[in-house]
C-alpha cells in the first residue's frame, strides 16, 4: 500500500467507514475502560492486595493498587467509558452508519466533519493513553474534575492536564457529528422522508445530536477554564487558601459541568430508546404503538433535559427555591419516560415476537434501563436524595442507564446491521449468549452497587472497610466482583462471534430481518419515500406480494389507498399526541 | 470500648472521655486483616441479617426515621413498578412468541389514551407522593433552621475541612467563635443527645462532603462558602463521619467519630477542654485561628 493509499484511507469522508473507524475506536477504549473497571472490583473485594499478573505496571508495590493508582483508576475508567467508548459507539459508529442510509442520503450533509469529528476522537484517545505513562500518572480528580481538587495546587503533573485537553478534544469532535448529524436530518432527507416517517432510531439520534451541538460547548467552557486554571496560572475555580489572590468559585464549575453532564447521560440513552422503539416492532412485526407520542415524549426528554442538571448539586448547599424547582423537573421528567416505556411494552402486545438477537438485546435494554429509571425515584426528591448522594447507591443506579442500557443498546445495534455494515451476519446462537449473560450479570453487578450503596457505601473509596458502619459489606462486595469478572469474561462471546464472523462467516442476505426501513430496502440512490419506518402486516402487502414487510419506497403494485397509520405531518414534531 | 479520636494530634483532648458515653453494643471485629493499626472497634451495629438485604445504616437522628419511611415507601413503588414492568414485558413476549394474527396498527386512539392515562396516573402517584413527602420533610426539618434557631439549648459548630480530616470548633463557655476558649477537635466531634446541633462548614482546599450516615446528613464543604445544616442526636452513642466527595488520595481516611453525650457529659467536657484552651492559646498561631463569626440565616 503506497502511503498516499493510506493517508487516503485514513481521512476519509465516507461515512460508512468512518462508522467502521469509529467502531473500532470504541471497542478498543471498551476493553480499556472494562479492565479498569474489573481493578476497581478487585480492589473492593481484596483491598490492597496485589492484583494478579499486574505487577509489570506497578512494580513498586507488587501489582497491587495504591491510593495514587486507584484514584487514576476510577478517574479514567469513567471518563474512557463515556467520552471514549459508548457516545462514539452509539453516534460515532451506529450514527454514521445508519443515519444517512435511514433517511435516503448517501453521505452526510459535511463529510469532511465525520473525518475531522473522528480525528479529532482519535487524537484525544491517544492524549488519555498517552496519559498512563507520565510521571505522577494520568488524570485522579474523578471523572467530574471538580475544582480545586482537579486544578495543579492539588492534582499537578501532566496526566490531569493532557486528559483535560482529551475531553476538550472529544468534545469538539462530539460537537462535529452532533451538528452534521442535526443538518443531515433537517436537509438532507430523501423526498417523502417527512417527520413523521422517520425510523425511531433516527429520531433518537438526531435528538442526542441536537443536546451535543446545545450542551458539549458548555462542557468545553467548565474545561476551557479549568485549563487555563492548569496551565495559565488563572484562578476561576480555586478559592480558599490554594487562591493568592480573591480567588474564583469552585461551585461555578460544578454547575457548568453538571448543565452539560445531565444532557449528557440523555445523549447516552436516547440513540437507544430510539433502537428500542424500532426493534420493538420489527420483531413484534407490527406498527410502534403511539409512534408519535414516542418521538414527541424523546423530545419533552431533550427538552427538559438541561433543565434537571442541578438535582447533582441538591448536597451543595443550594438554596431551596433552586433545589425546590430542580426537585420538580427531575420528577416531570420521568412522564415521557414512563410513556415511551408503556408505547414500547403496547408494541409487544397482540404483535407476533420474534426472539432475534436484537430483539432480546432490545428488550434486555428495556428491563435494565426500566431498573435504573426506577431507581433513580429516589435520588430525584431533595429528602431521600440526601441519604443516597455519593453512595454507590448512584453509582447503581447510573450503571444501569446509562451504562448497562447504552451498552445493550450498542450491541442491539451491531447485531442488528453488522450484515449492513460488513455483509456478514454475525452468529445467532453466541449473540443472544453474549446479551443474555451480559443483561443477567449487569443486574447482578449494578444490583449489588444498589445494595451496597443503600447500606452506606460511599463512591470513590479506596478501601471501604475503613469504615466500621461499612465493614459488614465486604462479602457483598466480593460477590459483586466474581458476577463483575464472570461480566467481563462473557464479552469473549462476542470477541469469538466478530473473529468468527469476519473470518469465515457466511454472506448475509440483503435483508435479513425482513424489515422496511430504507438501509435495507433502497436498492436505488434516490428513493421516494411512501411510508412509515413500521409498516408491518399490512393486509394488502400481504395480499399482493405475500410477504409481511414493505420497503419505506417500495410502490404497491396495484394501487390500493395504504392506510398509513401515522400522516406525516409538518416539520417540528414536538407536541406529543 | 472508649472512642478516641483518630490521628494524636489533639493534645486538647487529653482529657479522658467522659462517663455516659455509651457505646453501642460492639459486634465482634470482622477479621479481615484490612484495618489499619489505628482503625477503631466498630461502633455501629452492623444490621443482623447483614448485607443482604436493603437496609440503612443504623439511625440515631431524632428526625432520620421521617426520612427512612419515605425511603421504604419510595421501595415499595419501586417494587410495583418493577413488577408490572417485568411482568408486563414477560407475559407479552411469552404470550405472543410467533403468534400468527398481528394487529396491524399502531394503536387506537383508544390505546393510545390509555398510555397517556396510565402513565400520567403513575406519575401522579409515584412521583406526586415523593414529593409531597420530600416536601414536608424539607419544610420540617432539612431546610428549617428555626429549630436550632429558636431552641436555646442548641450547640453551634463550625467545622473546617481539609485535606484528610475534619477540624470542628466549638465556642466555648462565652458563647462566641474566635475567642480565647474556643475548643478545637480533629475528627471528634462532641454533641450531646437530644439538642439540636447546627453545623457551619467550610473548606480550606478541595471541595469535601460531610457526611454522617446515621444521622441521615450530608452536605458539601466548599472553598470560599459557608453552608450549614442541623441534625439531633437521638441517643447517646457513638457514629462515623465520612468524607463523601473525592478530595484526593487519602479521601478513604478521611474518617472522623461523632460522640453523642449525656448534656452534663457534654457541658463537662466542654468546660474542661475550654480551660485547656485558654491555657494552650497561642495569639502568633495564626494558622489555628481559623473561625469566623457565626452566620445567622
Amino acid at each position: 500500500m503506497k502511503p498516499g493509499a493510506l493517508l487516503k484511507s485514513l481521512w476519509t469522508t465516507d461515512p460508512q467507514r468512518v462508522a467502521r473507524q469509529y467502531l473500532w475506536g470504541g471497542f478498543l477504549f471498551l476493553l480499556v475502560g472494562g479492565l479498569l473497571a474489573m481493578l476497581i472490583r478487585f480492589q473492593w473485594a481484596w483491598p490492597g492486595q496485589p492484583v494478579p499478573g499486574l505487577a509489570w505496571a506497578l512494580p513498586e508495590s507488587k501489582g497491587a493498587l495504591t491510593p495514587p493508582t486507584y484514584t487514576a483508576v476510577f478517574t479514567m475508567h469513567g471518563l474512557l467509558m463515556i467520552f471514549f467508548a459508548v457516545t462514539p459507539l452509539l453516534f460515532g459508529a451506529l450514527g454514521h452508519l445508519v443515519l444517512p442510509l435511514a433517511i435516503g442520503t448517501p453521505r452526510m450533509a459535511f463529510p469532511r466533519l465525520s473525518a475531522l469529528g473522528f480525528w479529532a476522537y482519535a487524537v484525544g484517545g491517544a492524549l488519555m493513553l498517552a496519559s498512563f505513562c507520565v510521571r505522577l500518572g494520568a488524570a485522579s480528580a474523578g471523572w467530574t474534575a471538580y475544582p480545586p481538587l482537579s486544578t495543579p495546587a492539588f492534582t499537578p503533573g501532566l496526566g490531569q492536564t493532557l486528559v483535560t485537553v482529551a475531553v476538550l478534544c472529544v468534545g469538539v469532535s462530539a460537537f462535529l457529528y452532533g451538528l452534521n448529524f442535526v443538518v443531515t436530518v433537517v436537509r438532507c432527507r430523501a423526498p417523502g422522508m417527512t417527520w413523521g416517517r422517520l425510523p425511531l432510531t433516527v429520531w433518537g439520534l438526531f435528538y442526542g445530536a441536537v443536546l451535543n451541538v446545545l450542551f458539549v460547548p458548555v462542557l468545553a467552557a467548565a474545561t476551557g477554564l479549568l485549563l487555563l486554571d492548569r496551565v495559565a496560572g488563572t484562578q476561576f475555580f480555586i478559592a480558599g487558601a490554594a487562591a493568592v489572590g480573591g480567588g474564583g468559585d469552585p461551585l461555578v464549575y460544578q454547575h457548568l459541568f453538571w448543565l452539560f453532564g445531565h444532557p449528557e447521560v440523555y445523549i447516552l440513552i436516547l440513540p437507544a430508546w430510539g433502537m428500542v422503539g424500532d426493534f420493538v416492532a420489527f420483531f413484534s412485526r407490527k406498527p410502534a404503538h403511539g409512534y408519535r407520542l414516542t418521538a414527541g415524549a424523546m423530545g419533552a426528554v431533550t427538552a427538559l433535559s438541561g433543565a434537571v442538571y442541578a438535582h447533582h448539586l441538591f448536597t451543595s448547599g443550594m438554596a431551596p427555591v433552586l433545589g425546590r424547582t430542580f426537585m420538580v423537573l427531575t420528577l416531570l421528567i420521568s412522564l415521557p419516560a414512563q410513556v415511551m416505556f408503556l408505547n414500547w411494552l403496547m408494541t409487544l402486545w397482540k404483535g407476533s415476537v420474534r426472539l432475534t438477537s436484537p430483539m432480546i438485546a432490545a428488550l434486555a435494554t428495556m428491563i435494565v434501563f426500566g431498573l435504573g429509571g426506577i431507581t433513580g425515584l429516589a435520588l430525584g426528591a431533595v429528602a431521600t436524595d440526601v441519604p443516597l448522594h455519593g453512595t454507590l447507591w448512584v453509582v447503581g443506579h447510573f450503571h444501569l442507564t446509562m451504562g448497562a442500557a447504552s451498552f445493550l443498546a450498542v450491541f442491539a445495534g451491531l447485531y442488528f446491521w453488522f450484515p449492513r455494515m460488513y455483509g456478514r451476519s454475525l452468529h445467532e446462537g453466541l449473540a443472544k449468549a453474549h446479551v443474555l449473560s451480559s443483561a443477567v450479570l449487569f443486574i447482578a453487578v449494578f444490583g449489588g452497587q444498589l445494595v451496597a450503596g443503600y447500606a452506606g457505601q460511599l463512591r470513590r473509596l479506596y478501601d471501604p472497610y475503613q469504615y466500621t458502619f461499612l465493614a459488614h459489606l465486604l462479602p457483598l462486595n466480593r460477590w459483586t466482583t466474581f458476577a463483575a469478572f464472570l461480566l467481563g469474561a462473557a464479552q469473549l462471546l462476542f470477541v469469538v462471534n466478530l473473529v468468527r464472523t469476519l473470518g469465515w462467516g457466511r454472506a448475509a442476505e440483503p435483508n435479513p430481518w425482513k424489515v422496511g426501513t430504507l438501509e435495507w430496502t433502497n436498492a436505488g440512490a434516490s428513493p421516494v419515500v411512501l411510508r412509515g419506518p413500521h409498516e408491518l402486516s399490512q393486509p394488502e402487502v400481504q395480499q399482493q406480494l405475500g410477504r409481511d414487510w414493505i420497503g419505506q419506497a417500495e410502490p404497491l403494485p396495484v394501487a390500493v389507498p395504504v392506510k398509513v397509520a401515522d400522516a406525516p405531518e409538518p416539520s417540528g414534531v414536538e407536541g406529543a399526541g | 470500648m472508649k472512642p478516641v479520636s483518630g490521628p494524636p494530634v489533639s493534645a486538647l483532648l487529653a482529657s479522658t472521655a467522659p462517663a455516659g458515653s455509651a457505646d453501642p453494643a460492639m459486634p465482634a471485629r470482622p477479621s479481615t486483616a484490612l484495618a489499619p493499626p489505628d482503625a477503631q472497634a466498630p461502633l455501629a451495629v452492623a444490621p443482623a441479617r447483614g448485607a443482604w438485604s436493603l437496609s440503612l445504616p443504623e439511625n440515631a437522628s431524632a428526625h432520620g426515621d421521617r426520612i427512612d419511611a419515605l425511603l421504604a415507601s419510595s421501595h415499595r413503588f419501586e417494587l410495583a413498578l418493577a413488577a408490572v414492568m417485568l411482568g408486563w414485558l414477560l407475559v407479552a413476549v411469552v404470550r405472543f412468541r410467533g403468534a400468527r394474527k398481528v394487529a396491524p396498527d399502531g394503536g387506537t386512539r383508544r390505546s393510545r389514551a390509555w398510555v397517556l392515562g396510565l402513565a400520567l396516573g403513575v406519575f401522579g402517584v409515584v412521583d406526586g407522593s415523593l414529593f409531597l413527602g420530600s416536601e414536608s420533610y424539607l419544610r420540617d426539618v432539612l431546610w428549617n433552621f428555626r429549630v436550632p434557631t429558636e431552641d436555646p439549648r442548641t450547640v453551634r459548630i463550625e467545622i473546617n475541612a481539609h485535606q484528610w480530616s475534619w477540624e470542628a470548633r466549638y465556642a466555648g463557655q462565652d458563647g462566641t467563635f474566635g475567642t480565647k476558649d474556643d475548643v478545637v477537635t480533629w475528627n471528634d466531634l462532641r454533641v450531646p443527645a437530644g439538642v439540636p446541633v447546627w453545623v457551619q462548614l467550610v473548606s480550606t482546599d478541595v471541595v469535601h462532603g460531610f457526611a454522617l450516615p446515621a444521622f441521615r446528613v450530608k452536605l458539601d464543604a466548599i472553598p470560599g462558602r459557608v453552608n450549614q445544616t442541623w441534625f439531633q442526636a437521638a441517643r447517646e452513642g457513638a457514629w462515623e463521619v465520612a468524607c463523601y466527595q473525592h478530595c484526593g488520595t487519602s479521601h478513604y481516611r478521611m474518617r472522623g467519630v461523632l460522640t453523642a453525650l449525656s448534656p452534663e457529659a457534654y457541658a463537662a467536657w466542654l468546660r474542661e477542654a475550654g480551660r485547656q484552651a485558654v491555657q494552650a492559646y497561642d495569639a502568633d498561631d495564626t494558622a489555628a485561628h481559623w473561625g469566623w463569626a457565626w452566620r445567622t440565616p
